[in-house]
């Protein structure tokens, strides 16, 4: 009897896991240079959507966060503020060395170097800027994490909130938002 | 015995309805991406994202009426749907149709988008508001061009049953889009500002309105309204299959009609840039409109 | 054109005797005025030299003289010639003077300029950050501001792999060849 339960459960969670991974909505909110790469990904010469990638243009809808590049101090507030308001489960991916160790702007002063030390995340796409080829095979490095249970970002920024806040107030100095956003 | 089979039959046709309207919708994608060069998402893709929808871990809401207004959604697709008879002879399908349905549903069909737009309403987000107001401006420009043609049809058989519609046009021996061709396009370009494809598709602009109403619902209530969407789109193609191509008797005859109904707005969809709020208002109540009055006259005439 | 350069050098210095007009190498003529004379300098350019478009304000920090040089780049569509009006102020609590009444686009380079150098304009008391969010050190293009140390100190850094190798002898060794000569230099040991 129970085994009969368990197999079941398992059995939606395998629905529902193939539908997450090949049902990917990207958050069209570009931030750095890198944006420019997501357009001919999406159109007719590398089509992602044969994957299930289509862009959405509001956070609520979006499962995916690009973070196309650098991020100055400014965008960093307003990039944490979207993804707090995406829905559970959510993943991000750094695009550019900018995000790995800052890129070309490691000595800039207005821009952070480490993506994962203010967000979680899941899959970085080296390149500056990366090709389209690049961002796709990102994106199925993303959905093979999917597959196996390993993409939890999400989770680990809800455990490690005040770790994670702490770094955001160290470089965001006026904090003037809900503490919690979403 | 006889409820039980009546009452599979309803949910037989919210079956057939989602299935028929996701799977619609995933050819209408793979159409517009083969337009594009492009090799488009797999046809079951729709179904994928709703379940991702649903089965998404938290979903934010900002009232009660945000629980409502999905809700509101599917419930008016769902009851539009069974007020229609999906085929023409049987007892299958034919869920409530009764006497004067037609007028019903005018009213009915219009509930789905006044629940979302209560709903979009509590949400506070400015582009929900601005989405809400222009759909309802559409709303006022459409209905105008379809209550028209939809009197001519009522004028010209004397009935406000569609069942009896359908039963003319079969003792006729010609469909309506035959019988009475103004009405017929009167009502399909009222049908294209219905189905929110591209030239009408002002209201949920997403890349200046951020997909307008719909814009703060995410998770299960995004995943409720693509449900409802899925369920509406084959409920209003049914409705026009019924109205003017004489209803269909089995459900391979309807798959057909409907499909041949659906690449209308598809494709005019996919060749037509946008109409602003008002030039589509203007419009409607132009082109549409004059087809909507000539018909009736063309009723008066013929009668 | 050089003759038409040196016509409008001529009368400039006609006109305007209080300031000293030269014609630079790389084409326009630069014009040096004083910090009191420059509003009116500008004016006059405007309603009689057709100096009609300004565009640009630019700021130089000469640290050394312990000055900034404010830049005031003007085009005149007809006779295609473009000005350069230099003036030097103080570097420690000096002040420019706002040109928001003769070209209003001169607001956001006084903004941008008050926000990065820290100088402000009297009259325009605008103070709305442009481009910086919550700043709070020394203005960013200041000549004295360390943008590596800030940078470090403001921002992680992701520590480098531990085997840090050279590229190229890690190559050479690889595939047997030599590191060419030009390339020793920069080779690390
Ligand atoms: S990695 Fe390169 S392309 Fe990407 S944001 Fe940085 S500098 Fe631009």
């Amino acid at each position: 009897m129970e085994m009969n339960d368990k197999d079941t459960l398992t059995i939606v969670e395998h629905i529902k896991n193939f539908a997450r991974r090949h049902s990917l909505f990207v958050l069209a909110y570009g931030t750095g240079c890198g944006a420019i790469e997501v357009p001919p990904t999406m159109t007719s010469r590398y089509d992602a959507e044969r994957f299930g990638i289509v862009g959405r243009a509001t956070p609520r809808q979006a499962d995916v966060l690009l973070i196309t590049g650098y991020l100055s101090v400014k965008t960093l507030k307003r990039v944490i503020r979207t993804y707090e308001q995406m829905q559970n489960p959510k993943y991000v991916i750094g695009f550019g060395s900018c995000t790995i160790n800052g890129g070309m702007y490691w000595d800039s002063y207005n821009t952070i170097k480490v993506l994962d030390q203010y967000m979680p995340v899941d899959v970085y796409i080296n390149g500056c800027m990366p090709r389209p080829e690049s961002v796709i095979s990102g994106f199925i490095k993303l959905q093979q994490l999917i597959k196996a249970g390993k993409a939890d970002g999400w989770k680990k920024y809800q455990e490690n909130l005040d770790w994670y806040r702490t770094n955001q107030k160290k470089v965001i100095k006026n904090w003037n938002m809900p503490d919690y956003n979403w | 015995m006889e409820t039980l089979k009546t009452i599979s039959g309803y949910f037989a046709t919210i079956g057939v309805a989602f299935t028929v309207g996701f799977l619609f919708m995933g050819f209408s994608r793979i159409l517009t991406a083969r337009v594009q060069n492009r090799v488009g998402p797999p046809i079951y893709q729709n179904l994928l994202d709703i379940i991702k929808l649903w089965s998404k871990e938290s979903a934010i809401n900002h009232g009660l009426m945000q629980h409502l207004g999905p809700a509101f959604a599917v419930t008016a697709s769902v009851t539009t749907l069974l007020f229609i008879p999906v085929l023409r002879i049987g007892n299958w399908f034919q869920n409530f149709s009764f006497e004067g349905d037609l007028i019903f549903l005018l009213y009915i069909m219009v509930f789905g988008q006044l629940g979302m737009a209560l709903g979009a309403g509590q949400t506070g987000n400015p582009n929900s508001a601005i989405g809400v107001s222009r759909g309802l401006s559409q709303v006022v420009g459409y209905e105008i061009p379809f209550v028209l043609a939809l009197t001519a049809l009522m004028v010209y058989h004397e009935t406000t049953s569609l069942h009896e519609i359908m039963a003319a046009q079969d003792s006729i021996g010609a469909w309506n889009i035959f019988v009475n061709p103004f009405a017929f396009v009167a009502a399909i370009i009222a049908f294209l500002g219905m189905t929110h494809y591209t030239p009408f598709d002002v209201p949920f602009a997403p890349a200046e309105l951020a997909s307008g109403p719909p814009s703060e619902f995410g998770g299960k209530y995004l995943g409720m309204m693509m449900t409802s969407g899925s369920i509406f789109a084959f409920a209003k193609l049914t409705l026009f299959v019924n109205l003017f191509l004489g209803g269909a008797s089995n459900l391979l005859e309807l798959l057909a009609k409907t499909l041949a109904l659906y690449l209308i707005p598809v494709i005019i969809g996919i060749v037509t840039p946008r109409y602003r709020t008002e030039q589509a208002i203007v419009f409607f109540w132009k082109w549409p409109t004059a087809f909507g009055i000539l018909s009736i006259l063309w009723v008066v005439w013929m009668r | 054109m050089s003759d038409n350069i040196q016509n409008l050098q001529k009368s400039l210095s006609e006109r305007l005797p209080q300031c000293s007009v030269k014609i630079r190498k790389h084409g326009g003529v630069e014009l040096n005025s004083s910090k009191e004379n420059l509003v009116g300098v500008l004016a006059h350019l405007r309603e009689h030299f057709g100096y009609r478009h300004l565009s640009h304000i630019s700021c130089v920090d000469w640290l050394e003289q312990n000055q900034f040089e404010l830049v005031y780049i003007l085009w005149n569509y007809e006779s295609r010639i473009q000005l350069f009006v230099k003036v030097r102020l103080a570097r420690e609590n000096g002040s420019g003077i706002s040109i928001r009444h003769l070209w209003p686009q001169a607001d956001t380079y006084e903004r941008e300029i008050a926000e990065m150098y820290g100088l402000p304009f009297d009259g325009n008391e605008n103070p709305r950050e442009l481009i910086l969010e919550d700043w709070d050190a020394m203005p960013p293009m200041r000549r004295d501001f360390d943008t590596r140390a800030y940078s470090k100190e403001a921002f992680y850094d992701r520590p480098g792999r531990e085997d840090a190798k050279d590229v190229r002898s890690v190559i050479s060794g690889r595939s047997g060849e030599e590191i060419p000569e030009i390339a020793i230099p920069y080779t690390r040991k």
